[in-house]
């Protein structure tokens, strides 16, 4: 553009010599600045730590999808006669268990259940807290009153226990679990969607949008809850670890998944009473789970990271660090 | 304050009005309500009948209700299903084992994630943060059982330097060393989870303080680097602290659950687990009463706590109805 400006010639001016126009090409229309995503998407992709967990939960995703096509064996077949069998023995990869069932392909079966109760969870949650969360931020008074007094009580029992008594009560099934499970995680998300609301309902957007006339659900949906978003993934992602680590405890401890299904917790709780002939069992079970977990936070942390605009100054306080160092030397 | 401290204090009770009915509701909304669990299944319709008289089943939610509430009121925790045997009679007990095991693994972690936080914080990316910060992302990884099993292979079964579980030899009860030597395993497994969080609460929260203008000034005037961070810092620093800790109570007794069922310990958690498999609720719900209200003491504690530590908390003025 400033090269247009300098050929231009000046008001009322005579040219001389006809300006030799360089070839200025016209501009081409300003490309559209990154949206959000994309930023967040090009910080997320540079951590390291956080791309090896999102590669590693996708693997187990597509694992646990393709289980029966994956699993040489039949996971609940029972063959008494080659029970226990160490690593490697006769096509079974990781062994059998003392039932002469097939780890690697249990543990394949196992991922299904875990991851979906993990991700069924965390999806779920995000939705009721979201909701919840939103009217009593949005709304406020006795909505908002009747709501905090609730996660009061449901922050003064241990959750476990609530999970264990329902449960008890209403039998052990899968279903059953994720609801409870539900039920006793959504608390986070509503709270930090209140929390954002407070803050947002009174900035000068909302107002304007409220002065012309868009709707209560409209403000909530189109407006502030869009801004939680972010936030929110965070605290979901966390979620479904957490999600994955109540379903292992809870089947661990004989209330979760039933015979003949199967899931992490259930395989390291039948390993634990066969510790002494085979201590190896109990081993892959809890690493699938730690892996998987940890692969998530990693995503997690990885995410907020990238929505942290505090991260890059603390990456260069620490190059100021460095450089400080140097030159004192 | 003192407005503060009632107001505090009935909002604590209306919670706990609100755990009774929801623990009572839960149980009276079993299929079959609570008549067809405790019965023994081959009765005939009369004893059955009999027997919930005597139970005190027949009468009306309501009725039952009021009764429990007030028997509680009074300290009786109500009797079990099974042997009739007065609830606290099985239940004090535990809670004291429990509280062995909870308080040394708690107070252990605390010894250590704080000092360890507040030297990480000074000393940011360093050898000694990377480590909390793997610390950190293991345990919070790390299914406790799991890693109580591999404790249990590791240094009961493969090199047999400690018991297994339980929380005496046979015949050794009451001995202090054999309380520690049972202790180790199942403190570590507790210490790595509290460690995972507490010595991030404390880093953090170092960092957020250190960064205050009133650091500045102090380290502007010349004080010495060490009383800035102890005298200036820390004590500014262990404020949010309090609250968190306040905050994870339930985590606590929830966790340890777990961990004495691994164990084999013979605390309040394990038998939660146990008389939830039995189905004796009476049981249940006196525990999740007596957790509720230790948690709700906790974070009461930890509320005033935090206004005597931080004079700029204004208490009754609706400053932190949040």
């Amino acid at each position: 553009m400033s090269a247009n400006l300098n050929n231009d010639i000046a008001p009322g001016g005579q040219p001389s010599v006809q300006p030799q126009r360089e070839d200025v090409q016209p501009t081409a229309p300003l490309k559209k600045p990154p949206g959000p995503w994309m930023t967040v998407w090009k910080k997320f992709s540079r951590n390291v730590y956080a791309m090896t967990g999102l590669v590693v939960v996708l693997i187990f995703v597509i694992a646990a999808i393709l289980a029966p096509l994956l699993a040489p064996y039949e996971p609940s077949h029972i063959d008494l006669m080659f029970a226990n069998l160490p690593a490697g023995t006769d096509n079974h990869l990781l062994g059998t268990d003392e039932l002469g069932r097939d780890i690697f392909s249990r543990l394949l079966y196992s991922s299904r259940i875990s991851l979906l109760v993990g991700f069924a969870v965390a999806a779920a949650s995000v939705i009721i807290g979201s909701l919840i969360g939103s009217l009593a931020g949005y709304f406020g008074g006795w909505l908002d009153t009747i709501f905090m007094r609730f996660v009061d009580v449901m922050n003064s029992i241990p959750l476990l226990f609530l999970n264990i008594l329902v449960l008890a009560i209403f039998g052990s099934k899968v279903s059953y679990m994720i609801m409870i499970l539900i039920f006793t995680s959504w608390m986070s998300v509503a709270r930090l969607v209140r929390g954002t609301f407070l803050q947002l309902r009174e900035t000068q957007y909302v107002e304007a949008a409220k002065a012309i006339g868009v709707s209560s659900w409209g403000i909530i949906f189109r407006h502030l809850l869009r801004n939680a978003s972010f936030p929110i993934i965070v605290n979901a992602t966390l979620m479904v670890g957490g999600a994955i680590l109540s379903e292992s405890a809870l089947s661990y401890l004989g209330l979760g998944v039933q015979e003949p299904d199967t899931s992490w917790g259930k395989m390291l709780s039948n390993a634990q009473e066969f510790m002494l002939i085979d201590p190896i069992q109990a081993v892959y079970p809890g690493l699938c789970i730690f892996i998987v977990v940890l692969a998530v936070n990693f995503v997690g942390d990885g995410i907020r990271d990238a929505l942290d605009p505090r991260q890059k100054a603390m990456v260069s306080r620490r190059r100021l660090k460095q450089w400080r160092k140097d030159y004192s030397k | 304050m003192t407005e503060y401290f009632i107001r505090r204090v009935l909002q604590s009770i209306l919670v706990l009005f609100l755990i009774t009915l929801i623990t009572f509701g839960l149980i009276h909304a079993a299929p079959g309500g609570p008549t067809k669990i405790f019965l023994a299944p081959g009765l005939s319709q009369e004893a059955a009948k009999i027997q919930a008289h005597n139970l005190g089943l027949d009468q009306p939610v309501a009725v039952q209700y009021i009764k429990w509430v007030g028997g509680l009121l009074k300290g009786d925790l109500g009797y079990t299903f099974k042997n009739h045997l007065p609830v606290g009679q099985i239940l004090w007990p535990t809670v004291g084992n429990t509280v062995v095991l909870m308080g040394v693994a708690w107070l252990l972690s605390l010894l250590i994630a704080v000092p360890w936080g507040i030297y990480n914080s000074t000393k940011e990316y360093g050898l000694s943060d990377q480590t909390a910060s793997f610390v950190s992302y293991v345990g919070f990884a790390m299914p406790t059982f799991w890693f109580g099993i591999l404790l249990q292979e590791m240094f009961a079964l493969n090199l047999d330097w400690l018991p297994l579980s339980d929380m005496w030899t046979m015949g050794k009860e009451g001995n202090i060393g054999n309380l520690f030597m049972h202790l180790i395993l199942p403190v570590t497994v507790l210490t790595l989870g509290f460690l995972a969080a507490y010595s991030k609460y404390a880093r953090s929260s170092m960092l957020e303080v250190l960064e205050q203008d009133y650091i500045r000034t102090a380290r502007a005037k010349g004080v010495k680097e060490r009383r800035v961070i102890f005298r200036h810092a820390l004590r500014n620093a262990l404020i949010p602290i309090i609250t968190v800790l306040g905050l994870d109570l339930p985590i606590l007794v929830g966790g340890a659950a777990l961990t004495e069922s691994v164990f084999n310990w013979p605390g309040m958690g394990r038998l939660f687990i146990d008389m939830a498999v039995a189905r004796e609720y009476s049981v249940l719900m006196a525990i999740t009463l007596i957790t509720a209200v230790v948690v709700i003491i906790g974070n009461l504690i930890a509320d005033i706590l935090y206004a005597v530590v931080d004079p700029r908390v204004q208490l009754g003025k609706g400053g932190r109805s949040a």
